[in-house]
């Protein structure tokens, strides 16, 4: 805009302004420029690699170039080298190829939450973001289109990054013969399947909540399936899991009708999705004041920092039971993991030892929900040391992560019949682990825990740590059923010494992410 | 010798120079405008003010005590408002503030007072029992103007203290802290606003550069207006990033 066009009614004189002609301007039809008739295939195509090279960027800024980049061989690695080293223990192929299926499921069912998460928790989790799934508010496309084109570039994306080399486990299951390729491509296409399937699910569970459905009906529904699945019992009910979540294993019809279920379910979750959704404006009695009031009673109210995290916790979507349901589906998938190696090997796991060792995993996802609506960039700007955070996320995992573990723990071992010696070195497992994993998680990751996924680094650094603890406990599990006094008296042992370990690596937490932030 | 005082003040990101001698002092009674482009060391230099950073070099001392060896007794005695920071989403105002008054360790009574005397003053006494997450960024802004001033810091840091607020409450802010530092205080505002700076500030420090390029004082001068100097010591070559200027004569 020049001076003269301003119109204004008095001559001024030396008035200054900017020259905003930068690059040659902005085309005015932004990316429906040229196009009659509204957006045609060529703005998906654009929007589809736009967002593909957003995911990229993404990560490897948060991770750094060969950190992410090296995250597949990574995967490789460690497919492999489980695979490897399970079949050398006996166990039978079949339940290899349940369980990386299982792993697919699960994380489609957590992938399938990203678009939806907003910003807010975006930002919580990656740091301050404009993404261009946002533009929907400045360019002429629709939420649920760049919504449906978000999904499709996440499922092929992962179904690369990830799920690609996890398939590579086919190889050391099938060896190496002149068919490896053909049975590495349809492992992989078995596992996208499932990893597609997964994120369906919960697009689904998100599109429904749109429509007004309560929460709580979700959650029922949630609960039912997962006690459904924990139900199961017999080879009828077993088969019908597996011909469903591996597709390698039934007929190529069920597995085409397992992709034509997910891609109408898929369709018409976008279609059911109502973007202009939004919750009623909510209200609240004072908490914080009757928390801290009952400082005296309540041994964590005494600090105003665990207080505010069981706040964000309790009235974050989901409530304070999301680490429930977290424990609860670790559980439900683990039964049904014992379930088909009972059905396969005939063999069954002292369920106390067992779960105790599994369960304690647990820990990353409750840390995470305690993290995932707060910030270590929050804290700064008050007279709060970083290792007082660090403390009352310590002190809230404790809190609530007990009794979300302690439910599932209990009914795990009541169902499958545990001994009491079993029932209490899983116990101590189960806490001394949980602490450990607990440890290793804020060690590695500090407030961060999603950073986890795709950098290498701290992926396989993590992994390692894990695996120092659950692998012996898990082949012990195995072998020996019921566990031997000295065995028990050993394990028992390794869950203390983990859980000081825990409590050591989280405690020098603290000092070591304030001193990053503040160099930074 | 100010209650505010940076001398030569340093701070890297890598090969690029965010604050590159940086040299001020602000005293009682003075609200001092930080005046400059984006991009021009102004966030950086609030939060090695404030102890969120280390600097490569440079002294600090803010109240007499030093942000970088000292941060929680720096943030202890001063009030910060970060550019664009929220509130808690799952915090009501009231608890939020509370919350506040508990780490800065504030008597109950006078948090209690403090609440009601913010939220009417900032016109978001009926929103005390909302979520955060369900209040507009401007109410969220009052709220977090409130944080701030609730325990009568001697020493304010303020980023771009009017962000989202609507005209009348603007006002009322730029009233309220302009009282607030002639009652003996100090205010530190990092603006990029021209217009905001000339209202309310009684000395500014032009910042380009990663350093302070002018001072000026806005008590009682006449002359040049604030733009004029902003534009005399910003547009040159010690501006990064800066689209061109011209300047244009308007005639009928």
């Amino acid at each position: 805009m020049s001076g003269e066009q301003t119109g204004q009614d008095e001559p001024q004189t030396g008035q200054l302004e900017r020259v905003t002609d930068i690059g040659g301007g902005i085309d005015s039809g932004g990316v429906d420029s040229g196009r009659v008739g509204g957006i045609g295939n060529g703005t998906n195509r654009l929007l589809f690699t736009t967002l593909l090279r957003e995911e990229w960027r993404l990560h490897t800024r948060l991770f750094g170039g060969w950190r992410f980049a090296s995250f597949p061989l990574l995967i490789v690695l460690l497919a492999a080298a489980a695979t490897v080293a399970l079949l050398e223990t006996g166990t039978a192929p079949s339940t290899i190829v349940l369980g990386l299926h299982a792993l697919a499921l699960g994380f489609g069912l957590y992938s399938g939450t990203a678009g939806f998460a907003g910003s807010n928790m975006l930002e919580n989790v990656f740091g301050r973001l404009s993404l261009v799934l946002s533009s929907a508010s400045t360019l002429p496309l629709s939420r649920r289109r760049l919504l449906g084109m978000f999904l499709v570039k996440d499922a092929l994306f992962y179904a690369v990054v990830f799920v690609l080399p996890m398939a590579t486990a086919a190889i050391p299951i099938g060896g190496l013969s002149a068919t490896t390729p053909t049975e590495l491509v349809a492992f992989w296409l078995s596992l996208s399947l499932v990893f597609a399937a997964g994120m369906t699910a919960t697009v689904a569970l998100i599109a429904v909540r749109t429509r007004g459905v309560p929460t709580w009906t979700i959650a029922l529904a949630l609960v039912s399936a997962a006690a459904g699945t924990w139900a199961l019992d017999g080879p009828a009910a077993i088969e019908s899991v597996r011909t469903l979540v591996v597709p390698l294993s039934g007929s190529l019809s069920a597995a085409g009708g397992l992709a034509i279920g997910t891609v109408l379910v898929a369709a018409a979750s976008l279609a059911l999705y109502d973007p202009t959704y939004g919750r009623p404006t909510r209200t609240a009695s004072d908490r914080f004041s009757q928390l801290r009031a009952a400082g005296d009673r309540l041994p964590f109210a005494d600090d105003p920092l665990v207080v505010k995290t069981l706040l964000d916790l309790s009235r974050s979507a989901g409530g304070v039971w999301k680490p429930f349901v977290s424990a609860g589906i670790l559980l439900a998938l683990v039964a049904a993991l014992v379930g088909v190696v009972r059905e396969i090997t005939g063999i069954e796991p002292a369920p106390g030892i067992f779960f105790g060792g599994v369960l304690g995993l647990a820990a990353f996802t409750t840390y995470n929900w305690l993290t995932q609506f707060d910030s270590l960039e929050f804290y700064l700007t008050y007279p709060v040391a970083i290792d007082d955070v660090f403390r009352a996320k310590r002190a809230a995992f404790v809190l609530v992560g007990t009794p979300a573990v302690a439910v599932p723990y209990l009914a795990a071992v009541i169902r499958f019949d545990a001994t009491l010696v079993d029932a209490a070195v899983g116990a101590i497992l189960l806490a001394g682990y949980g602490l450990y994993y607990y440890g290793l998680t804020v060690s590695i990751a500090g407030f961060d825990p999603n950073e986890f996924l795709f950098d290498s680094v701290r992926f396989g650094t993590f992994t390692v740590g894990v695996a120092v603890a659950i692998v012996p406990t898990l082949v012990a599990g195995f072998v020996v059923v019921p566990p031997t006094p000295a065995l028990a008296a050993a394990l028992a042992v390794a869950g203390i010494g983990f859980g000081a370990l825990g409590i050591v690596l989280s405690g020098r937490a603290g000092p070591k992410w304030a001193e990053r932030y503040r160099d930074e | 010798m100010g209650i505010l005082r940076v001398d030569e003040l340093r701070k890297s990101y890598g090969a690029v120079r965010a604050v590159d001698g940086m040299s001020f002092d602000v005293e009682r009674g003075e609200l001092f405008g930080f005046l400059g482009p984006n991009g021009a060391g102004k966030t950086t230099t609030i939060r090695s003010l404030t102890g969120q950073i280390v600097p490569d070099g440079g002294t600090i001392s803010v109240l007499g005590t030093d942000p970088t060896t000292a941060p929680l007794e720096t943030r202890r005695r001063v009030g910060i408002l970060p550019e664009q920071a929220s509130p808690p989403s799952f915090l009501t105002p009231r608890e939020y503030l509370e919350f506040v008054g508990d780490v800065r360790e504030l008597d109950e009574a006078a948090v209690t007072a403090g609440i009601e005397h913010w939220a009417e003053r900032l016109g978001f006494a009926s929103k005390l029992e909302t979520l955060h997450t369900d209040l507009s960024r401007g109410q969220q802004q009052k709220v977090m103007i409130a944080q701030a001033f609730i325990h009568e810091p001697d020493v304010v840091l303020i980023d771009e203290p009017l962000a989202n607020l609507d005209p009348l409450v603007q006002e009322q802010v730029k009233q309220f802290l302009t009282a607030y530092a002639a009652d003996d205080n100090a205010i530190f505002v990092s603006t990029h606003n021209i217009d905001v700076a000339a209202d309310i500030c009684t000395r500014v420090g032009i910042v380009a550069d990663g350093r302070i390029v002018t001072e000026r004082s806005l008590v009682d001068e006449t002359g040049d207006s604030l733009l004029e100097t902003f534009l005399e010591h910003v547009d040159d070559a010690n501006a990064r990033d800066m689209p061109a200027l011209e300047r244009t004569e308007i005639e009928a």
